[in-house]
């Protein structure tokens, strides 16, 4: 649905972005992380249609984003910005009414009062947006990004300043408009809620350093690892060598066991049941998933 | 253009004006000034003081140049003609007034969404880039617009009141009418535009102002150049001039479209 091609984008001499390219296919919620100055909000402009590649293709569906074609493709692009950008003297539902009719909605009314009562903004609805606090301001300004329903939705850091619970609305929503076929690129720091939330996440610093499933680059980086918590841990020494001998190698003896990577997964039971044979009291035996930090720490230490 | 996007930015400003209404008190006070100096000058002086105007003879002159070319004028004694004259070069005042005003609030109005970080959000709708530099002038010019035709319907009303028999009839006439009608919206449309042109390329409003004020000065040196007789605005004059500021217009609406860079406004404001 969207294609990004040898996305390249220069402010003079600076190279912000540099020859990245991915897919985000209808359905799927795509995660670009990477450290500050990266370019990920540059890479979202682009996409959004706000700026011009120096170098590279956007296309949305068969459409090349260009000069021409990006107004009208901005009707179905849903953008959140880094900062919410209210118009603080105007009440939340003015806010929100001119939105809907630069979008060219039809019953501008209707679709403001149901995107209040699905953002819980109703109650509020009167205010003035400067009253709001940053949470409901954040609200209001995702509200006002998926006005129009649009097919692609674009969300720069979308749960920052929210407490947890609506974050965890906004999540939920999120997961609403992959059901319903949109295609999402969130940008964010938060590795827990881009992990929770993607499908497939792209890091990025100024170039492409990694893409792919969250779970599949854990295993580029780590391998599949698998841990064994033991009742005792005296015998560990001996045991890890029966791991090794059974197929497991960089066995590592962990406070309350084994950590070991196993490359094939039908290994594991007969890794389990030589431990046993050999005395091993196994108290859990579980894949052991390394945070995204560390695979997102990992690749970035490689790039150093 | 797209109205309904034009109609929709028309009306988020006209909102924000009307929940900050302390934002047109410069055209407000322009016009009350407007409304107080030619009664002050021609009727509450001369009455305290009892001279005439009409005793100055460097007006006295002027004037009949001016009746030279104004039969309306001519037939008035010295008197009424003096002070009818001086009533229609006070109505020029009227002419910079909602210029004054509407440039103050269009000064604000680019580099205010850049301040407040309005502008991203904007930009990444269908809105084109000339549909939100009219809409922003459109916005600016309306308000000063009502504030002045309540201006000179009060001014009009005030000559008929306390005027001299025979003035109001020389102040309704054609020119006064182009004037009013025509120069003046074009001029403030000129106007409003380089402000908007300005605005998009400044980081402060202060800036914006400073630097837009200056659009008003040909209108002072009309003015000025007016009252002191240099010169006599006829009807094909004005209509020429009238021209001359569409033209402009539509220049510098062509002009701020190209000075308005949206990814420099995206990428360098901070």
């Amino acid at each position: 649905m969207l294609t990004a091609s040898h996305l390249t984008r220069r402010f003079g001499s600076r190279v912000a972005v540099d020859d990245v390219t991915f897919e985000v296919r209808a359905g799927e919620v795509f995660g670009l992380l990477g450290p500050n100055g990266a370019g990920k909000t540059t890479t979202l402009r682009m996409l959004g249609g706000l700026i011009p590649p120096s170098d590279g293709e956007i296309r949305i569906g068969n459409v090349a984003v260009a000069r021409r074609t990006a107004e009208p493709l901005r009707s179905k692009i849903g953008f959140l910005t880094e900062t919410p950008g209210l118009w603080d003297h105007l009440t939340v539902e003015e806010n929100l009414s001119v939105y809907a009719r630069l979008f060219g909605l039809s019953n501008v009314g209707g679709a403001v009062a149901d995107s209040l009562k699905r953002f819980d903004l109703w109650a509020r609805r009167n205010d003035r947006a400067a009253l709001l606090s940053k949470g409901m301001k954040q609200k209001l300004a995702l509200a006002r990004a998926l006005l129009h329903d649009p097919e692609i939705v674009l969300l720069d850091e979308p749960t920052a300043n929210l407490d947890p619970e609506t974050a965890r609305g906004v999540r939920d929503m999120l997961f609403e408009l992959r059901r319903r076929g949109r295609a999402v690129v969130v940008s964010t720091h938060n590795l827990d809620e881009i992990e929770r939330l993607a499908d497939r996440i792209a890091l990025v610093s100024t170039r492409l350093i990694a893409i792919g499933e969250p779970a599949v680059l854990r295993r580029q980086i780590f391998g599949r690892r698998f841990r064994i918590r033991l009742l005792a841990i005296a015998a560990a020494p001996v045991l890890a060598s029966v791991a090794e001998r059974a197929g497991a190698r960089e066995v590592r003896i962990e406070a309350d066991g084994l950590s070991m990577v196993v490359d094939v997964p039908e290994r594991v039971p007969g890794i389990v049941r030589a431990l046993v044979e050999h005395g091993a009291d196994i108290r859990e035996a579980f894949d052991d998933q390394p945070p995204l930090e560390d695979v997102y720490l990992k690749l970035l230490a490689t790039l150093a | 253009m797209n109205t309904r996007r034009i109609s929709a930015i028309v009306g988020k400003e006209l909102r924000e004006l009307r929940s900050n209404p302390s934002v047109v008190l410069p055209v407000a006070i322009l016009v009350t000034l407007c409304l107080t100096v030619p009664f002050l000058t021609l009727v509450v002086i001369p009455e305290v003081t009892g001279d005439s105007l009409a005793a100055d003879r460097t007006l006295r002159q002027i004037v009949e140049r001016a009746a030279e070319t104004s039969p309306r004028l001519s037939a008035l004694s010295v008197e009424t003609a003096v002070e009818a004259f001086m009533y229609q070069q006070f109505l020029l005042l009227f002419l910079v007034a909602p210029v004054v005003g509407a440039v103050s609030l269009a000064a604000y109005s680019v580099v205010g969404e850049k301040q407040g970080r309005t502008l991203e959000p904007l930009l990444a709708t269908p809105l084109t880039t000339a549909e939100l530099l009219v809409a922003k002038v459109v916005a600016a010019f309306v308000p000063s617009m009502v504030i002045e035709v309540a201006g000179l319907f009060l001014y009009f009303g005030l000559v008929a009141l306390l005027a001299s028999p025979g003035v109001p009839a020389v102040l309704v006439n054609a020119r006064s009418l182009v004037l009013v009608c025509v120069v003046g919206p074009l001029g403030a449309l000129a106007a409003l535009q380089t402000t908007i042109a300005v605005s998009s390329r400044v980081n402060d409003p202060r800036s914006a102002q400073q630097i837009a004020v200056l659009v008003v000065v040909p209108l002072f040196v009309l003015t000025i150049g007016q009252i002191a007789g240099a010169f006599v605005l006829t009807v094909p004059v004005l209509l020429l001039i009238a021209a001359a500021l569409a033209i402009a217009w539509m220049l510098l609406i062509l002009l701020s479209m190209a000075l308005f860079e949206r990814e420099t406004i995206l990428t360098r404001w901070k």
